[in-house]
């Protein structure tokens, strides 16, 4: 019987944070499969609804990825996507439920070593809780 | 405008547990901009108990929908369906919108989402102070426009206390002392001498002392001809 | 509405096919709904295969399309340009990053990674479904002028370069002191307000004692930095401290006091001193051997937090070290202290020996000036935000390192942090060839990704309004949320915090993000 397998939900702006991935694979560097970015222009623009959807319909942990606070393309979206993602854990941890399964991450395009242990991070943490339904799969 | 601050989840969720059909309805006034219960936190709590209800286990229908103002019969009535298809609403609108409900569909259980907490000003943003408590005999323009019993812990008429040190209030060392604001304020208004005058022991009677308190609006009310027309009786 | 899509794969030079199951692919995409057309072609990065996708577009009426290729921002412009030949809206062409989300990270895990680019497919024609083309449209620029805060090393670099763009530049110099550059040059006018966005400013400038109104296409703040600043006790007591660059003139006409010289970070208006820049740790240490070689009796100190000595000046440091010049590193805990009674003993722990130096002063040079106090007022004129030091912080760097958050101002020189003469200089031309280059454009670009209110939804409680870093969205007459579309970025930050919903990303809608997270985990993992 294999594990089952992660699923991970990622929204990455589409400035620094996707770049940050496409340098990381460009790098030769290798990642678990199980994730799925979807791209928003800015961090800023996630919406606490678009985290708690993602759990609802599946996910076992979700994290935005942004520019670094201090030099993100759009000036403060970087924290305002951190504030969200905040917000997002402390409705999580109110029902009981692991705050960890929700991380903001934040990342230059130059870093290439980022995004793989973002990866890492958050298929660490659906070992630990497992799916969210607690189901098999 | 009134602030509120939404109640726990957990809270929340044990309160519509026992539910099969939940209806969780907003309001787009005072407690959308105090970001207690707008759209945007209706729609987080639809999915945040529905992730609950997922890792629990329990089969529950939950929906959300938002009113313009749910302390207005009228807007309310829109949805009247959404609330009765429903075994239980949970408002997230201050209790006037959640009271609202219930007394138009008494048989019918209206549980408040939110703590309803003041009346406040927005600071900045996310920041809300209470600076007035409804008292019923408003006496600012005499303490600088600024209210003592809603801004001093004591709510003293002549203050300050012998509590005030440093600008600063004895029973919470971080809020400002009222009474050290008024002082400043009628000092700037060249208007000292207002705080050497004794005010005298204030009339509770209007404030809520007096029990449920209802203002009337006399020749704003419809007349029994004018309800007729509309079928009210 | 029926979509009509087209779904290219790009198979990347071979690259694509030898992880991943074209055929499946196409397959899977071919059965999906509103696909009319899919192509597979060897490289996008050959313009030739291009013409081949207009011509299928043509023929099968396509209205939008799914690249399944790299990274947007690589294929993007040459495939826009395509399209648009075709018909086709630009922000109907969405490109799915298959390569570097797929293909190169996955190679061990074939079948699986086969899974991912089928479910990414899936969820871009999803998403593509539920897109609408938008238009861009353009405002004239009412002024070619290019506004320079600050005449000086940097002010004037800034104008010189931006004259060659054929703008009209204009400095605004708040002494009275006489400026060889281009264009206008205005003696004691200082910038105190404004408003507008990026191509089309009005400022509000005090000239003299009169208020006068200036027309912007750009700005280049270089307000420099302002030795007056400086607040520091270090500064305020001791007599003879002088900058760099003044030090360094005394020293060619051979005018520096006798006596032991100090070279220290810079005090910053806090009182506490500053990090220096690298390079200006490069012109120190010169100065500092060049006066050594000159007075070789003269004790000579270096005091600093954190030397970076830059590429060859690693070399400097060294020849500074053996010729006698002595280097005390101190922490920002304990910074050197003169006693105010006795302004002439500098008081420093040596933060490697542990011991506390008191040095006797003859010179104090600081390594360079703190940011001028004017900054808070030109931030405020323009909106634009300050750094803790008292400068004006750039933006992003992907904008560019003399750019600053808002678009169409840029910021060089000691504006931004205390540098030399020289790199105030290269930052003045950089600048300058930004906002000269922002002017010659005529005319501003807007619309296409851009927030849209829905009124009707709207509370009005301003939240939108404190949130933007563009003053994109404000209360307009019918008192609800609207969005001066010129100044949007297409950020969506508005949008995410709007507590409403009323406010939506044209083309990065709640449900279109939806729809493409629900797709993805529809999928098998």
């Amino acid at each position: 019987m294999t594990e089952p397998r992660p699923k991970i939900v990622g929204f990455c702006c589409e400035r620094h944070g996707m770049d940050a991935v496409v340098l990381a694979a460009r790098s030769g560097k290798q990642f678990e499969v199980s994730v799925r970015l979807v791209q928003v222009p800015c961090t800023g623009r996630v919406d606490g609804m678009h985290i708690l959807r993602s759990l609802e319909e599946g996910a076992d942990a979700v994290f935005v990825l942004g520019c670094l606070e201090k030099n993100c393309y759009y000036d403060t979206g970087s924290i305002e996507g951190r504030k969200r993602v905040g917000y997002v854990k402390q409705m999580l941890s109110e029902l009981g439920l692991e705050k960890e399964r929700v991380e903001m991450f934040n990342a230059a395009s130059s870093n290439s070593w980022v995004f793989p242990e973002i990866v890492a991070k958050m298929v660490e943490v659906v070992r630990k809780f497992g799916p969210v339904g607690g189901e098999k799969r | 405008m009134i602030v509120a601050k939404r109640k726990p989840l957990n809270e929340i969720a044990e309160m519509l547990a026992p539910y099969k059909k939940v209806t969780i309805i907003g309001c787009r006034s005072c407690v959308a901009i105090c970001l207690a219960g707008g759209e945007k936190e209706v729609k987080m709590l639809v999915s945040a108990l529905k992730i609950k209800n997922k890792r629990d286990g329990r089969k529950q229908q939950i929906e959300g929908t938002v009113v313009e103002r749910q302390c207005e019969k009228e807007w309310v009535q829109e949805i009247e369906d959404e609330i009765l298809d429903s075994d239980v609403t949970l408002s997230m609108a201050c209790s006037l919108g959640a009271q609202t409900i219930g007394d138009m569909y008494p048989k019918h259980l209206t549980f408040p989402g939110l703590n309803t907490g003041i009346f406040g000003v927005p600071e900045e943003q996310g920041v809300w102070s209470e600076n007035c408590v409804g008292c019923g005999n408003c006496i600012i323009h005499t303490t600088g426009g600024i209210c003592p019993i809603a801004r001093c812990a004591k709510s003293m008429l002549n203050g300050p206390c012998g509590g005030s040190a440093n600008r600063k209030c004895e029973v919470n060392l971080e809020v400002d002392c009222a009474w050290s604001a008024i002082y400043d304020r009628l000092k700037l208004q060249n208007r000292l001498d207002l705080i050497e005058s004794v005010t005298p022991a204030k009339d509770w009677s209007a404030s809520h002392s007096g029990g449920r308190r209802v203002i009337v609006r006399e020749d704003a009310k419809l007349t029994q001809h004018q309800k007729k027309g509309k079928g009210v009786t | 509405m029926n979509a009509k899509i087209q779904v290219v794969l790009c198979k990347c030079c071979s690259e694509m096919p030898k992880l991943l199951n074209i055929a499946r692919l196409e397959k899977l995409a071919s059965e999906s709904g509103n696909v009319l057309s899919v192509m597979t072609l060897d490289g996008l990065c050959d313009g030739k295969e291009l013409t081949q996708i207009v011509a299928e577009a043509r023929a099968k009426e396509i209205d939008r399309a799914i690249v399944l290729a790299c990274q947007k921002k690589d294929v993007s412009p040459a495939l826009i340009k395509a399209y648009r030949r075709a018909g086709v809206n630009e922000y109907l062409v969405g490109i799915v990053n298959i390569r570097e989300e797929v293909v190169l990270p996955h190679t061990a895990e074939p079948e699986r990674a086969q899974t991912k680019a089928e479910t990414k497919l899936l969820a871009a024609i999803a998403r593509s479904r539920l897109l609408q083309p938008l238009e861009r449209s353009s405002e004239d620029m009412k002024t070619r002028n290019v506004v320079i805060v600050g005449g000086g090393v940097a002010g004037q670099a800034a104008a010189r370069e931006a004259a060659k763009y054929g703008v009209h530049t204009i400095i605004l110099e708040k002494t009275g002191k006489s400026i060889t550059a281009p264009g206008v040059v205005m003696p004691r006018a200082r910038l105190i307000g404004g408003k507008g966005y990026g191509g089309n400013f009005e400022l509000r400038i005090k000239v003299g004692e009169s208020v006068e109104d200036l027309g912007a296409a750009s700005i280049v703040v270089a307000s420099g930095g302002g030795w007056a600043t400086l607040k520091g006790a270090l500064a305020k007591t001791v007599k003879g401290a002088l900058p760099l660059y003044e030090f360094y003139q005394k020293l060619q006409l051979d005018q520096v006091p006798a006596g032991t010289v100090v070279f220290m970070d810079t005090p910053d208006p806090a009182g506490k001193t500053l990090k220096v820049q690298d390079f200006a740790w490069d012109d120190t240490l010169e100065t500092a051997i060049e006066l050594k070689k000159k007075r070789p009796d003269t004790a000579v100190f270096v005091v600093f937090q954190e030397m970076r000595a830059s590429g060859l000046s690693e070399l400097a440091y060294k020849e500074a070290a053996e010729i006698g010049v002595k280097f005390v590193r101190y922490d920002r805990s304990a910074t050197p202290k003169v006693d105010p009674k006795d302004p002439t003993v500098l008081t420093v722990k040596d933060l490697s020996q542990g011991e506390v130096l008191k040095i006797k002063l003859g010179a104090m040079v600081f390594a360079s000036i703190p940011a001028s106090q004017d900054n808070q007022i030109i931030a405020e004129a323009l909106r634009i935000p300050m750094s803790p030091d008292g400068g004006i912080r750039r933006g992003s760097i992907q904008r560019g390192p003399v750019s600053t958050p808002k678009p169409g101002v840029f910021v060089c020189g000691s504006a931004l942090f205390p540098k030399s003469r020289d790199v105030a200089a290269a930052e003045g031309e950089a600048a300058g060839k930004m906002a000269g280059e922002f002017a010659a454009r005529g005319s501003i670009e807007y619309g296409g990704i851009v927030a849209q209110v829905t009124q009707e939804k709207c509370s009005a409680c301003l939240t939108c309004v404190r949130t933007c870093p563009y003053e994109a969205p404000f209360i307009g007459t019918a008192t609800k949320a609207e969005i001066r579309v010129q100044a949007c970025q297409g950020c969506g930050m508005c949008v995410g915090i709007c507590p409403s919903k009323a406010i939506e990303l044209l083309n990065y809608t709640d449900d279109q993000i939806m729809t493409e997270s629900k797709t993805l985990l529809g999928g098998d993992f």
